[in-house]
């Protein structure tokens, strides 16, 4: 795991933009003007609350990865717990990736049924999902930032189509600006706080990266850039939507789509949602190299085989026949893990500064 | 020399013909198919019996002891004099099989530029590129490929220009291919791909000496094969698949405008089938109500699904275009007529298609022949299954997925380990000038950034004092 070697680094610049960038728009951005809700109309400006944040907690992940610029988190937990400390917390973040990337597929597949395959069931559709994201992981790294960024400009379009939602929508929906309580912006900010989920990869692909010096900088640009996309949807959300459409409509960036008046295409939102899938393939592809590098580390061996594992279980978490509450619940909660791992790099930083330097990584 | 004879019994065509000058015994050895018998008089013969010792220093000696030596130099159209008194073995050039004439290319003609096309011959092909690059900068380096067939291979680059790790990854490739026989480049081709399994070329196929000419000028590498009517050129990427050299010859915005239509021709042409069965298969909604309505009504008395219906007309196609393409070309034509008008309005008629699948199918049809290089052609037809069967499984989904892979396959590929989506990934803001839009020749200063040339400018074509 240890990437001496400088042939290892891979990621120019525009990878680091682009990874961050098109890993964070997932599918919870289908479904955050619902999850802010809670603030009505004044929720028009939390994403770029949540970018602020998501800089802000930026900072301590570039400052530790700094410190050990040739490992991963992975390798840094077991240089600062320990061996078997170390694996065990890999282990427990290994779990949290697979059942975050399930999330993340269980929760598009389910959208994909809904709009565009309504009379099938899940299991073939999520196959070759999985297929392609193997395919994509299979390549490293490198292979993933290069398809977000044919990602990016194929989905770059869809923002086109938020024209008519400002056409009919009502400027005026944007006032009043303070209108809410300290326990609406609570409630909002746990429930959409996920949005910025996936920037904080950047801990595990960051000894890929050629120019380390400047990865603040290119991460900060694509943190940005995925804040202003999330940012015009959800401005152009609350335009368009009453407060009732917005609390009640589970997708209504979805429901935007169905806005576009086209004579030759009626309904948008068909080919929107499944043009989602590489925005979902990225962030996918991504959770699944990190969960291979996670096999990697636990099991202290480095097989391709590991993805094909990843792949399995994410199936299984997906498919396998259990309580549906269960799974519902798993799904949501695992957000909340999502939460603790931002916080994590803080703490890690802490331990970092009382242990001796001898465990700092060769600069 | 029994030894000799051994190996080339049962070869009808060896010759030993003993001549005796000044009492000593000669013995010719050649292979009466490879040779003209007014040349080997003019050449060996004659000369012989004037003066032996001009004929000694004219010509080359071989290592006798090499046999396999002196079979391969019998067996590339010279005559080997066998001296008995000395033990002596002398060759001489008299290599004279019939060759074909230098004519027009019929597969990848234009309507303006130059019309030569490469022949099989591989001392023809190399004066075609040499009269047009007269520059001592031009190398040639030559392989025998081939354990059986012994295959004569040169690889042509400009010293100067040329970047020589690719140079070097050509030369390992070539030296490490071990195949028994090539009956044409494109064999080679095959060989020596980075990714075998792509259906996407690697290498650009060519019989054009102009192509040639530019490719060597852009720093890239030229490999010609004897017997081959082809030459390749390396390394290349997706987008350049779409250049054809008429664009060099017309004006930009024409050249831009044809351009525009290959390369997207190239998508729109794996989309629009299998765009057919995801609308009216899983997704009938997204069309407006008119539309669907015509649709419908077009397919009403059609008893199969639109997969099925798709892969059928599909299929048609694929049957007239291959069967056109073996028949000689007054029957070709014959068989188009009859495919495309007859069948065609059968089809619809007896309602086994709805006619607006004709329409699409033959747009489709049409659209795959736009790029310039053949293969490329196919490549677009064989990734058009693959968008059907996306489709008729998974309707829109499906054709995202399949593009999907269709994109990262691409960023994956690499032509001589440069990628082939090059300047796409990585980008190179000047080739710009030079892609899907062809800027003024004035523009086309720098050299493509996939040959990673040494010289990174061409020479000036404008400059006025």
């Amino acid at each position: 795991m240890n990437l001496v070697d400088n042939k290892l680094k891979v990621l120019n610049h525009y990878h680091v933009v682009f990874l961050i960038q098109n890993v964070i728009i997932g599918t919870s951005l289908l479904s955050l003007p619902n999850r802010l809700s809670s603030m009505g109309y004044s929720l028009w400006w939390m994403p770029l609350l949540f970018g602020v944040v998501a800089n802000l907690l930026l900072i301590p992940m570039i400052w530790l990865v700094r410190k050990y610029p040739n490992d991963t988190l992975f390798v840094i937990h077991e240089k600062l717990f320990g061996k078997w400390a170390g694996k065990t917390i890999n282990a427990i973040l290994l779990v949290y990736f697979i059942i975050v990337i399930a999330a993340v597929c269980s929760s598009y597949i389910r959208l994909i049924q809904i709009v565009a395959l309504v009379d099938q069931k899940i299991t073939a559709p999520l196959i070759i999902f999985l297929i392609i994201a193997i395919y994509i992981a299979h390549g490293g790294i490198k292979s993933v930032a290069r398809f977000c960024i044919i990602s990016f400009f194929l989905t770059f379009g869809l923002l086109y189509f938020l024209k008519w939602g400002v056409a009919d929508g009502d400027i005026r929906h944007i006032m009043p600006f303070f209108n809410f309580t300290p326990q609406e912006l609570f409630t909002a900010s746990k429930k959409g706080l996920m949005t910025i989920g996936g920037f904080e990869l950047i801990l595990f692909y960051f000894p890929y990266i050629i120019y380390q010096k400047k990865a603040f900088k290119h991460a900060s640009l694509g943190l940005w850039m995925s804040m202003v996309f999330t940012f015009a949807f959800t401005f152009v959300s609350v335009m368009f939507f009453s407060e009732w459409q917005l609390e009640n409509l589970l997708y209504p960036v979805l429901n935007l789509f169905q806005e576009v008046q086209l004579s030759y295409l009626e309904r948008l939102d068909v080919l929107g949602i499944t043009m989602w899938v590489y925005l979902i393939l990225s962030t996918t592809a991504a959770y699944i190299w990190v969960a291979k590098k996670g096999f990697d580390s636990v099991l202290s061996s480095t097989k391709k085989s590991h993805l094909y594992f990843v792949a399995a279980i994410v199936f299984i978490l997906v498919r396998a026949p259990y309580m549906e509450a269960f799974q519902k619940l798993l799904f949501e909660r695992v957000f909340y893990v999502m939460y603790a791992f931002f916080l994590w790099p803080i703490l890690l930083c802490l331990i970092h500064m009382m242990k001796p330097k001898k465990n700092e990584g060769s600069k | 020399m029994e030894t000799l004879k051994t190996k080339l019994d049962g070869i009808e065509d060896a010759v030993f013909k003993d001549i005796y000058v000044d009492k000593e015994r000669i013995t010719l050895i050649y292979f009466s198919s490879l040779i003209d018998n007014k040349i080997l008089h003019q050449t060996v013969i004659a000369p012989l019996l004037q003066s032996k010792a001009d004929v000694l220093q004219t010509s080359e000696v071989i290592e006798a002891i090499d046999i396999a030596n002196v079979i391969s130099t019998i067996t590339e159209g010279n005559t080997v004099l066998y001296f008995h008194a000395e033990g002596l073995y002398l060759s001489i050039n008299t290599f004279s099989a019939p060759t074909a004439a230098i004519s027009d290319t019929d597969t990848e003609s234009s309507v303006i530029g130059p019309q030569n096309a490469f022949t099989e011959s591989l001392e023809t092909n190399l004066s075609l590129v040499k009269r047009r690059i007269q520059n001592t900068n031009l190398k040639i380096r030559n392989f025998v490929i081939g354990s059986e067939t012994n295959t004569k291979v040169s690889v042509l680059y400009m010293d100067d220009i040329v970047n020589k790790e690719n140079l070097d990854i050509v030369i390992n490739k070539i030296k490490k291919i071990d195949h028994p026989g090539f009956n044409d480049i494109s064999i080679l081709q095959q060989l020596m791909d980075d990714h075998p399994f792509s259906p996407f070329p690697q290498y650009h196929e060519t019989v054009r000496p102009d192509i040639a000419v530019s490719g060597l000028l852009d720093g890239r590498i030229v490999i010609a094969m004897e017997n081959g009517k082809g030459i390749i050129i390396c390394p290349i990427s997706f987008f350049e698949l779409f250049i054809s050299p008429e664009d060099y010859y017309n004006r930009w915005t024409t050249a831009s405008l044809l351009r525009f239509l290959r390369f997207f021709g190239f998508f729109l042409t794996i989309i629009l089938t299998p765009t057919y069965i995801s609308v009216l298969t899983y997704h009938p909604e997204m069309l407006p109500f008119e539309v669907l309505l015509n649709l419908q009504e077009s397919r009403g008395k059609v008893p199969f699904s639109p997969f099925m219906e798709v892969l059928f007309m599909e299929l048609v196609i694929e049957v007239l275009r291959e069967a056109g393409s073996r028949m000689p070309t007054k029957i070709g034509q014959t068989i188009g007529i009859v495919g495309g008008i007859v069948i065609g309005t059968a089809a619809v008629e007896a309602s086994l298609v709805s006619n607006t699948l004709i329409v699409i199918v033959a747009v489709s049809a049409l659209l795959s022949f736009l790029p310039p290089n053949f293969i490329m052609s196919n490549s677009s037809r064989f990734v058009r299954y693959l968008f059907i069967f996306g489709a008729g499984m998974f309707g829109l989904y499906g054709q995202m997925i399949a593009f999907a892979w269709l994109f990262h396959h691409l960023l994956s590929l690499t032509s001589l380990n440069t990628p082939y989506l090059t300047p796409l990934i990585p980008r190179k803001w000047t080739d710009v000038f030079d892609s899907v839009v062809r800027m003024p020749t004035k523009f086309l200063k720098y050299k493509p950034g996939i040959t990673r040339a040494q010289t990174k400018k061409t020479p000036p074509v404008d400059k006025e004092e």
